[in-house]
């Protein structure tokens, strides 16, 4: 069933000419593990804010089409509202500190304070998602005296807390060290496989490759294409610079010097192995 | 950031919108009343307050900063004030009057009661506390975020500042030296510090709004406050005193 | 951005509604206490701002206070609603964290921030010689406040050592009080003031429009 519905989607930010979002039309299933790739400025982070109500309603600028979430139509439905059905963890760590808190156990109840959630609904909650995250450790400390990767957790923690059924994650690693990106994709895998349809950002191809069931790949505010990782990387495009993981780029290599031509690649370690045995000779 | 002080006492367990009608009723009270007992027996009292909450001697810092200013109001209308005419005593060519001291004691004293109240305010109250209990009575949330905001974003940015300046010295700016040298020397340090603070403001408002900030529910807290059972009663006596001192002006 | 859509109902993508609903959003008056959250960001930006000027001031040895400069970018900025939010706040603040007498002068930053917003707003910050002439009215505002606070709690008196002789001077020969602390205080504002909302102006001169356009509040949302 199709949590996430976009027709035409079509969006221009103020004062510029060009779209930022070129007629944009996709479904998406619930519990469905999305990874989105593309160039910088291939309309990556607009697309995410366009599934929030950022795009139009925070940004302005010039908007057509539908998007609808949940059975929410986005442009109908204010931030606020839809802050309930869609989380989102932005690139940097600190920004999303909202730094009206002193603990990071007050940090993470701020949304549902705004929300104006019974306290003890607060609690249970709060609990629940530091538990989650991992972040009992630190749940006294203050949330600026944390890691980026600490940092990172307590906000994908704040926005959990609102039990969205999308979680949205733009470029939630590329400002964080190897370990802080590392514990930031198991948070997102943990809540992948509790139900959550997640979409995320990222170059990090080898992590999405391995855990997407669907990539969408961008460019100059358009879907190019939109399929599972074996047969997305496996086509060709031009024009596009597409960074694919070093396993699929290893087979590729084989494969065009041994003349083959293949619908789907492996994507993941185990595979490229497993393919490199099979072809051996 | 904040000049609050950690003490077991009465006064930081009651309500600081208690608090805050004490300072209205030590502000108003003296100028109602505009004799010296009355700023005296107002200071005294807010004293006694400040003694009880065990942070007496944190104002002393507070009075010092004052202390040169009042100083010179001693010395200005003690000399110059327009209605001088008794000769208390002289230092040489400088001849100090009754009116003009005694002007000069009223105000010293009234504002050191102000200073005291709110200082009882401010040494005995969590900000975080008083932003909570002012939202619950009905402050916008929107204001109470950014109340609280400032009060974290100002050592974050004083960091930022710290690395900036070590920064340009270390590329050679002059710090000291001339005047002109000394104002040339401002831009390089505050431009970034505006730049950082500014770049992440997009950002961190479009943070603040999936987190609901915008929503038009009633906010709820996490943090329960605790009401003390004298608070009731000392709001209205600080009511009464307004009120006592506006009937003895009347009646004066 | 204080535009808020009234209803969802403004929405609308039929093609040829869109320019009357555009209309319909456009019109919202610079006093507007709807403020948006990235309106509302900048005030604690601002308020940092201040208190890192001041920080340099001081360090710089520079004879002036420079503690009102991110209240004055941030009328630029946002406007007089802001600024005068921002003026108010940063007083508030100082007074719970630093000096309690701050909050006396709380009046004095609110109708600076008020008054800087309102003339930005309508254009007085084009160029470096209208800059100039906010800076005078920002003097004159200042002062105008600032003096009844000096005469209540302080007889007249601001503090500093060279308006206070002034003051001094002009009490012993029997200027009114009023007139001697009005003095007193434009003495000591008109540098500060004056070079404050003109370093204010230089860095509002240097923000990208990408920026400045957030706060634009002729922006709503168009249908395509």
């Amino acid at each position: 069933m199709s949590i996430i519905k976009a027709e035409a989607l079509r969006y221009k930010y103020p004062m510029q000419d060009e779209l930022a979002l070129d007629h944009l039309s996709f479904s998406i299933d619930k519990g469905e593990f999305i990874g989105i790739i593309g160039e910088n400025g291939a309309g990556k982070s607009t697309l995410c804010q366009a599934l929030n109500g950022l795009v139009p309603h925070f940004h302005k600028g010039a908007y057509g089409g539908t998007v609808t979430v949940a059975g929410k139509t986005v442009h109908e439905t204010s931030v606020g509202e839809l802050s309930t059905i869609v989380g989102m963890v932005f690139e940097n760590p600190v920004v999303q500190i909202t730094g009206a808190k002193l603990t990071v156990y007050e940090e993470i109840a701020f949304g549902l304070e705004n929300l104006g959630l019974p306290r003890s609904t607060i609690i249970e909650r709060v609990d629940e998602a530091i538990e989650l995250l991992n972040l009992a450790e630190v749940r006294d400390k203050s949330p600026f005296a944390l890691s980026g990767g600490q940092m990172q957790r307590v906000a994908i923690a704040g926005m959990i807390a609102m039990r969205p059924e999308i979680m949205i994650f733009d470029e939630p690693t590329s400002q964080l060290d190897p370990q802080g990106a590392t514990e930031v994709f198991e948070a997102i895998e943990t809540l992948s496989r509790n139900g959550v349809t997640v979409l995320v950002v990222s170059h990090q191809m080898e992590r999405l490759a391995r855990h997407a069931d669907r990539i969408m790949l961008m460019h100059g505010g358009r879907l190019v294409a939109f399929d599972t990782p074996e047969r997305l990387f496996a086509m060709d495009f031009s024009g596009i610079s597409v960074r694919r993981p070093v396993y699929t780029e290893i087979v590729r290599t084989v494969q065009k010097a041994g003349g083959i031509s293949a619908e789907t690649v492996p994507v993941t370690l185990e595979g490229a192995a497993e393919w490199l045995v099979k072809h051996r000779g | 950031m904040s000049l609050y002080v950690d003490r077991p006492s009465v006064i930081h367990r009651l309500d600081p919108l208690t608090k805050l009608c004490y300072i209205a009723a030590a502000v108003t009270v003296p100028f109602i009343c505009p004799v010296k007992s009355v700023a005296l027996l107002v200071a005294a009292v807010t004293y006694i307050l400040l003694a009880a909450g065990r942070v007496v001697t944190k104002v002393l810092p507070l009075l010092g900063f004052v202390a040169p200013v009042l100083l010179s109001i001693f010395i200005i209308q003690g000399m110059f004030m327009p209605d001088n005419h008794a000769l208390v005593f002289r230092i040489g060519p400088l001849y100090f009057y009754k009116e003009g001291l005694s002007y000069a004691a009223l105000l010293s004293l009234r504002v050191i009661g102000i200073l005291g109240a709110f200082s009882l305010l401010v040494l005995t109250t969590k900000p975080s506390d008083l932003i909570q209990a002012l939202m619950e009575k009905g402050l916008p949330p929107e204001i109470g975020y950014v109340l609280n905001a400032v009060l974290q974003i100002i050592p974050q940015m004083a960091n930022a500042l710290q690395r900036i300046t070590d920064a340009q010295r270390a590329r050679g700016l002059e710090t000291d030296g001339r005047l002109l040298d000394r104002i040339k020397a401002f831009f390089p340090l505050i431009g970034p510090v505006v730049m950082n603070a500014f770049v992440e403001t997009k950002d961190r408002a479009m943070a603040l709004e999936v987190r609901a900030f915008n929503s038009k529910t009633k906010r709820t807290f996490l943090h329960v406050r605790k009401k003390h059972p004298a608070d009731v009663a000392l709001r209205i006596m600080c009511l009464a005193a307004i009120i006592l001192a506006v009937v003895w002006r009347l009646v004066g | 951005m204080i535009v808020e859509r009234k209803s969802h109902s403004t929405f609308d993508n039929k093609k040829d509604s869109h320019k009357e609903k555009g209309l319909e959003t456009m019109k919202t008056s610079m006093w507007s206490f709807k403020l948006s959250t990235a309106s509302l960001v900048l005030i604690p930006a601002a308020v940092g701002i201040n208190y890192i000027g001041k920080m340099i001031a001081g360090f710089l040895k520079l004879p002036l206070w420079l503690d009102a400069i991110g209240t004055v970018l941030a009328a630029m900025i946002g406007g007089p609603v802001v600024g005068a939010l921002s003026g108010a706040i940063n007083n508030i603040i100082y007074g719970l964290t630093l000096d309690p007498i701050s909050f006396a002068y709380a009046f004095t930053s609110l109708f600076l921030g008020l008054a800087v917003g309102a003339m930005a707003y309508k254009g007085w910050i084009e160029n470096a010689g209208k800059a100039l002439i906010v800076g005078l009215v920002a003097v004159l505002v200042a002062s105008v406040v600032s003096t009844p606070i000096n005469i209540i709690f302080w007889g007249g008196q601001t503090g500093n050592v060279w308006g206070d002789s002034l003051y001094a001077a002009l009490i012993a020969h029997h200027f009114p009080v009023w007139l001697s602390s009005f003095l007193d205080e434009w003495v000591v504002d008109v540098p500060d003031k004056i070079i404050t909302v003109f370093i204010g102006y230089l860095i509002f001169r240097g923000l990208p429009k990408t920026f400045l356009q957030q706060f634009d509040r002729q922006n709503h949302t168009d249908v395509l």
